[in-house]
């Protein structure tokens, strides 16, 4: 048993710590200086982490894709939206035809097209197998004409394509008859329209499609076999779910900001309650920290995760919630008025956006109900 | 990075489970619990012969030279069979006190018998009043010409009744609950003024109140240094909880195992009882408490063997954890088993008795969390604007 790192993965936490040093922008300059950064990253070779190298990825081992996440989750990245480069990209690197991937590929590095997941439906939630929105081939065979409707698209309202489940057989077992489609979103017949969530933020929309007509070029691989596409797609968005890095970077900070909370003369960092809370999230937090080393030592050795991996994600969300409603209560008073940047202690926007943005974690990519399931069916045996 | 046994600890592994599985069942376990010794004298033998007494001495003190890891993998394989030889107290307690504070005469005197397993030792630290203080030292050690002399009371010694030796913490100066001014002393069992009130323990082992009535010991039987003393306890309580923890993720897995099968048999309303969604949640929560509890060994445990200077704040917060999990994954088991999970038929019982008295040493799980608390960094508040806006 050993958990240090070899020569050269230290050497590659350094180049990792370097190459941030002196590319990333900082503060107000994130948004002033993106597009230096993405030039930056492209010219590394570290602007798509997650593809394979033929398409441009660097290529990393597990560790170095652990060691990325350690050290750059201490720092604010320039944010990218996950759809395209982390979701779709994969799919259309394992399963799309030369054509596509030579389509699509270039623009999602580039972060030219904004993409968009249609795949929740208001019938179809947890069990998305279930969904129905409806693909119909025309007899000439070159389209697919849609008619249906997606809900908790995120980003909907600003997406220029969609990629898309939907429902070409209802034949069978409800699993097979899904296609995987992308589209235009400024196709005829496409309406969105907003979803407000708690606290007023539009970024979820429900969709409308009217006898969309979609080119069967825009088909990725078989008709019928969109699950199994999707399925693999799922897997990347859980991974980046957990957070865990992040969560123990946020816990630091939270004790930073909890020293400059008044009670009374006294401090919030100082109240026993208080800190007794954040001593018991610190400890859960060390024991995951270890259960993602266990899974990933797994991945390096034999190549897949242990059993372990299956409670990352369940538990890294339940991590980031923990500490959203701790930052919440650090707020005190203070976390109430709405978007504060102003005033009481300096917190920039208190707890209270942080809990309320924080409640899906644990009910996308698999709410925690069914992750509990399938560690009783894969690792219990039931 | 790889936390794959290597051959000699795989070896150790197998070692060990095979005896258990041929020893241990529940049955040979409760006989054996009733003979007068409550122990094997036949399995302490071979245990010896096996190399297990000598695992964490040195090779030049006359053992096998294990480190922690070792001790690890052992400790939780012996937990699986909940065995009922002295092994905790006179390998993982007195062997800590000797290997961190012996004098090279004390080590030379006793690690050789305790390795053939001639010699059967233990720690007696902990005082009725004291509850879970290492500090608070009532019992005392007055200097007397060349030596001193210890008076006082010792609660709950592990397994006295067959130790030759007692390493006895006492206090040589200051008042009752001060740091500094606590001593430990080697004491022969035998010795005038030392009386033992033996009991059995709810775990089947067997424990005992230790009365020191002006008993005699010279200089050389001090070990560690006159009057700082605590240091040694603290390393010997670190050593055990890590031994102890060890012990615990051997049962928990055990216990979480042991109830998805039974409920895999057990049928009520028509179905299984593992067909029911709330059971299966409680099954996958016991693995998770489990599996974060060895994380947490793992880590506490690799960093004390590397001697890193986390690694107490570390067992404080592995100590919390299984006291914590301990409790979840036990009662789950016995509350899934119904009116089985309340005999003493079923192993599981066993396991949940384990878990309860593992938490009663050396601190129970509030008493960790407070210490964890306390040991916890703060990092300095550099007054920085909230920069996390996608948390
Ligand atoms: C902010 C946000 C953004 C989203 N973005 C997208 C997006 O971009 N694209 C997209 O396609 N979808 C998106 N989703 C949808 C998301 O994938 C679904 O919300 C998720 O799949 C759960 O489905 P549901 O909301 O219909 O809940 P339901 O399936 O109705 O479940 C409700 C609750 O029931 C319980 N439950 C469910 N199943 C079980 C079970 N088997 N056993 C026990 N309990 C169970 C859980 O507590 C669950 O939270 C988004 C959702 C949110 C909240
Ligand atoms: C100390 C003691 C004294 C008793 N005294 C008497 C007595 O004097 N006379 C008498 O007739 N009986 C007596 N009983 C029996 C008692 O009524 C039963 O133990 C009780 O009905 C539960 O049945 P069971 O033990 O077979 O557990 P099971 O029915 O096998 O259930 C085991 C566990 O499975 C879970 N479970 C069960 N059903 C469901 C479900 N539908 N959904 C989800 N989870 C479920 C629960 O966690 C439950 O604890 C006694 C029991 C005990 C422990």
């Amino acid at each position: 048993m050993d958990i240090s790192l070899n020569k050269e993965d230290l050497a590659f936490e350094k180049e990792v710590e370097d190459f941030l040093a002196e590319h990333l922008p900082r503060g107000h300059e994130m948004w002033t200086k993106r597009a230096e950064w993405f030039a930056a990253l492209k010219e590394k070779g570290w602007d798509v982490i997650n593809w394979s190298k033929e398409f441009g990825g660097p290529d990393w081992s597990p560790t170095q894709h652990y060691i990325w996440d350690k050290v750059s989750c201490r720092e604010v990245l320039p944010p990218v939206m996950p759809f395209g480069q982390v979701m779709l990209a994969p799919v259309l690197m394992k399963y799309a035809n030369k054509e596509q991937q030579e389509r699509f590929l270039p623009d999602i590095r580039d972060n030219k097209v904004m993409w968009c997941q249609g795949y929740s439906e208001p019938g179809a939630g947890s069990d998305l197998a279930s969904l129905k929105c409806k693909a119909e081939l025309t007899d000439d065979g070159k389209h697919y004409i849609i008619n249906g409707t997606k809900i908790w698209t995120t980003m909907g309202h600003v997406a220029n394509w969609i990629f898309c489940l939907t429902r070409t057989s209802s034949d069978g077992p409800k699993q097979e008859g899904i296609t995987f489609l992308l589209f235009d979103m400024k196709s005829p017949g496409v309406e969105v329209k907003p979803i407000y969530t708690l606290g007023g933020s539009h970024h979820v929309n429900q969709v409308f499609f009217t006898d969309v007509k979609v080119p069967v070029e825009n088909r990725i691989g078989d008709e019928g076999k969109g699950w199994t596409y999707a399925k693999g797609l799922l897997q990347h968005e859980r991974k980046g779910i957990a957070g865990i890095s992040r969560s123990v970077y946020a816990l630091e900070k939270l004790k930073e900001k909890a020293q400059r909370v008044p009670v009374g003369d006294s401090r919030l960092i100082d109240d026993a309650g208080f800190k007794k809370k954040i001593a018991v999230a610190e400890i859960e937090l060390l024991a995951l920290e270890f259960t993602e080393l266990r899974s990933l030592a797994d991945m390096v050795n034999s190549g897949s995760p242990g059993s372990q991996s299956s409670i990352l994600k369940l538990k890294g969300t339940e991590m980031q919630q923990t500490i959203h409603e701790l930052t919440l209560e650090a707020g005190g008073i203070y976390a109430t008025p709405w978007g504060n940047k102003k005033f009481g202690p300096k917190f920039s926007k208190g707890g209270m956006e942080m809990y309320l943005n924080g409640r899906p974690a644990t009910i996308y990519g698999g709410c925690s109900e069914v992750q509990k399931d399938v560690i009783a069916k894969r690792v219990l045996g039931l | 990075m790889d936390f794959n046994l290597s051959e000699e600890q795989t070896l150790l592994k197998d070692s060990v489970e095979k005896f258990i599985s041929a020893n241990y069942d529940l049955n040979d376990r409760r006989k054996l619990a009733q003979t007068s010794l409550g122990y094997s004298e036949d399995f302490w033998k071979q245990y010896a012969d096996l190399g297990w007494l000598g695992l964490p001495f040195s090779e030049s003190e006359g053992g096998f030279g294990g480190d922690l890891i070792d001790t690890m993998i052992m400790m939780e394989q012996l937990g699986k069979g909940l065995i009922l030889e002295p092994y905790y107290a006179s390998v993982i307690l007195a062997g800590a006190a000797l290997r961190n504070g012996g004098t090279a005469e004390q080590k030379d005197k006793l690690i050789g018998g305790i390795v053939s397993g001639e010699i059967k030792a233990t720690v007696a630290y902990a005082e009725e009043q004291a509850r879970f203080n290492l500090n608070d030292v009532a019992t005392t050690a007055e200097k007397s010409g060349d030596g001193y002399v210890i008076s006082g009371t010792k609660s709950v010694v592990a397994n006295a009744e067959t130790a030759d030796f007692i390493i006895v913490a006492a206090r040589t100066s200051g008042d009752r609950a001060d740091a500094k001014g606590i001593t430990l002393f080697l004491v022969d069992t035998k010795s005038e003024g030392v009386s033992l009130a033996n009991y059995p323990t709810v775990d089947a082992l067997r424990a005992s109140e230790v009365t020191f009535a002006n008993v005699q010991v010279s200089a050389s039987d001090v070990m560690g240094e006159l009057d700082n003393g605590l240091g040694l306890l603290e390393e010997i309580r670190d050593e055990a909880i890590l031994a102890l923890c060890a012990e615990a993720v051997g049962g928990m897995d055990l216990l979480y195992q042991d109830t998805v099968e039974y409920c895999k048999q057990r049928e009520q309303f028509g179905h299984a009882l593992s067909d029911f969604q709330t059971l299966k949640h409680r099954f996958s929560e016991m693995f998770i408490e489990a599996e974060q509890c060895r994380s947490l060994l793992y880590r506490a445990t690799l960093e004390k063997n590397n001697g890193s200077s986390e690694a107490r704040k570390l067992i404080h917060a592995l100590k919390y954890k299984v006291g914590k999990a301990g409790r979840f994954i036990g009662q789950g088991a016995v509350q899934s088993h119904g009116g089985m999970g309340v005999t003493e038929e079923l192993r599981i019982g066993h396991y949940f008795i384990r878990l309860a008295v593992i938490d009663s040493m050396f601190g129970n799980f509030d008493y960790h969390l407070d210490q964890y608390t306390e040991l916890m960094t703060i990092p300095e508040d550099k007054g920085e604007e909230d920069s996390m806006p996608f948390m």
